[in-house]
């Protein structure tokens, strides 16, 4: 049998890369995919000059530059010739929705606190269980864009209805995800704590939560997308700013030079939080491995 | 009590406490004996198996254990032992008979007892001084009593005595601020042992509490509770499968056996023998202590059913070796 070190074999599953070739393999299909871009907007360039379909290197430096440094079509604000790049970026298109579309995820995000709570009930006390765990399986099952009328017509279509349905189509799932987790917190830690003197209060909160905490934080960085997805079918409906809004305008404009970089700065944003989620988990329970 | 368990025996745990008449133990009187340790009074228990039928565990079981004994229940795989210990515990409830602990009925888990499992006895979000601070900390301070300014104090003097107990343990200082996961199991062990100690309960259970270590490490670590023992003379339920140890640590063996092979058929006290206090060991006279251990497994595989006090087995037991290093 070939040792582990000498086999080349991609198909090989005791077969390990090395460290530098294992670098090279995760940069792979990032340079196939930019590789792939570049040689399919310089053909279509070549057929035509102005296409905007796939724009070119010029196009998409105009085009983030134009999201960075100049407001949005419908602001009343115009810089100064003299603002400096500073003034223009926090005036900017980008900045501006960002802001929007950030302010709605956050305060969707603190309101699954009560949901993380619930589950933790759910899992934990039987009479939560016996009341709420069958209604929010239920639930889980309903398609939450399915609602979006509804939501528009009880919230309005201002900011709490896409909270709303960020809400309703993340909460039933992360509910039930942390109820498995405290459940499968072993008995013998409940009982040792009872032993311990401690209260129901003391059993939940201070022994179970705290064991569960890591894996919450885990889960809400995998529901990170579902959340930016919701937020983003609410925007793209109904919504004045934000950066799906934005994304849905360009479209109508043909404007993939700034369609694409506010693509990539959904997908930065996302993993800078998922980042930071990850830090701080690590941080924050260091007993945790996982 | 909680719900939603994970593990097959905490189902069963569960199961059995929702199957089981609620009045069985609230019902329960005075203890007879107010001055014993643990009393049990004919227990039972049964667990559904199917629609119409149930599986018999335990039958009749009657037993008093004195404040200061070291019993240790032994018995075959699935003869229920673990079972009677949860049920002393209050995690279930017998579907008849009644357990007092301490002089007053038990009918949930609480404070009477100290509990070392076999496994998951520390909690791993917290550090070896946190899990021995734990238990008296919430005993005398729940959350708003944190912040008055006699907690400060009293959380020194805690510290002092986990410290204390640390080292009673053969843990060093440095321990203290290491988390479970970064502990051997043995070390756990001790942490857990430790941890209980703190609590100064009326009895300690310990369930199959050595069975997951080495043979080393279980040596030393039954050297060290029988040491403690000698020391405090808490009162301890220790549950084990094997003889050797049963005879080791123990003042007194109660081995558990099925009646029957039937499902109706429980397990009873097949066996109930008093020690000498100061131990026994394979030192010194090792094939007496072999015959010992043949006898007790004869019983525990339910070829014959004795009660309390054999006058054969009460007429050999002196005569064992009372010291030295266990099997």
């Amino acid at each position: 049998m070939a040792t582990l070190a000498s086999s080349a074999n991609p198909f090989d599953i005791q077969a390990r890369p090395n460290r530098l070739l294992a670098q090279a393999l995760s940069c792979l299909f990032f340079v196939v995919c930019i590789g792939l871009y570049m040689h399919t907007s310089a053909s279509r360039h070549r057929e035509n000059p102005e296409d905007r379909v796939v724009p070119n290197a010029t196009q998409l430096a105009a085009g983030i530059h134009a999201s960075v440094l100049e407001p949005a079509e419908e602001d009343d604000y115009i810089p100064a010739d003299t603002a400096s790049k500073w003034e223009r970026f926090r005036h900017s298109m980008i900045v501006k929705d960002t802001i929007s579309s950030g302010r709605r995820f956050f305060i969707a995000l603190a309101l699954l606190i009560p949901a993380v709570l619930l589950a933790l009930h759910i899992g934990l006390f039987p009479w939560f269980g016996a009341g709420f765990l069958r209604f929010v399986l239920f639930f889980d099952k309903i398609v939450a864009l399915s609602l979006l009328p509804i939501l528009f017509i009880v919230f309005g279509i201002d900011e709490w209805s896409k909270i709303a349905l960020i809400v309703i189509g993340v909460a039933p799932t992360m509910i039930l995800d942390v109820t498995n987790m405290v459940k499968a917190v072993p008995q013998e830690q409940i009982v040792k704590a009872f032993t311990l003197d401690a209260n129901n209060f003391d059993v939940a909160y201070r022994v179970v939560f705290r064991q569960v905490l890591p894996q919450v934080i885990n889960s809400l960085r995998l529901n990170l997308k579902p959340m930016m997805l919701f937020l983003f079918a609410g925007e793209m409906i109904a919504a004045s700013d934000g950066l799906a809004y934005r994304i849905a305008i360009m479209r109508r404009h043909m404007g993939m030079d700034v369609i694409l970089p506010y693509v990539l700065w959904v997908a930065f944003l996302l993993f800078l939080i998922d980042v930071s989620l990850r830090i701080l988990n690590k941080r924050l329970h260091p007993w945790f491995q996982a | 009590m909680v719900s939603g368990l994970s593990t097959p025996s905490a189902k069963t745990s569960l199961q059995a406490l929702n199957s089981a008449p609620a009045t069985a133990v609230a019902a329960a009187g005075p203890c007879p004996d107010p001055k014993a340790a643990v009393r049990i009074e004919h227990v039972g228990v049964s667990y559904p198996i199917g629609k119409n039928h149930r599986r018999t565990v335990l039958e009749d079981i009657s037993l008093t254990i004195d404040p200061g004994e070291f019993v240790v229940l032994l018995g075959e795989t699935g003869c229920g032992k673990s079972t009677l210990l949860r049920m002393i515990l209050g995690q279930e409830r017998p579907i008849s008979g009644n357990i007092h602990v301490g002089g007053s009925p038990v009918s949930r888990v609480d404070a009477r007892s100290g509990y070392v499992p076999q496994k998951y006895a520390l909690f791993p979000d917290r550090t070896v001084l946190g899990n021995l601070t734990m238990g008296p900390e919430t005993s005398k301070y729940h959350i708003l009593g944190r912040l008055l300014p006699s907690f400060r104090a009293f959380r020194r003097e805690v510290r002092e005595e986990a410290y204390r107990q640390l080292n009673h343990m053969g843990l060093q200082r440095s321990d203290a601020n290491k988390y479970p996961h970064q502990l051997s199991g043995g070390m756990q062990q001790r942490v857990a042992i430790a941890q209980a100690l703190m609590m100064k309960n009326r009895v300690l259970l310990m369930d199959e509490a050595f069975s997951a270590l080495d043979p080393a490490t279980r040596s030393s670590l039954q050297r060290l509770l029988r040491s403690v023992w000698s020391e405090t003379r808490p009162t301890v339920v220790f549950v084990t499968h094997n003889t050797a140890e049963a005879l080791f640590l123990g003042t007194r063996v109660i081995v558990l056996a099925r009646t029957g092979r039937e499902d109706h058929c429980g397990s009873r006290v097949a066996l109930d023998m008093q020690l000498p206090t100061s131990g026994m060991s394979l030192r010194g006279n090792g094939q007496e202590f072999l015959d010992l251990v043949d006898h007790i497994e004869h019983f525990s595989r339910g070829d014959r059913a004795t009660t309390t006090a054999d006058p054969e087995l009460e007429a050999t037991t002196p005569a064992f070796p009372t010291d030295g290093d266990p099997l």
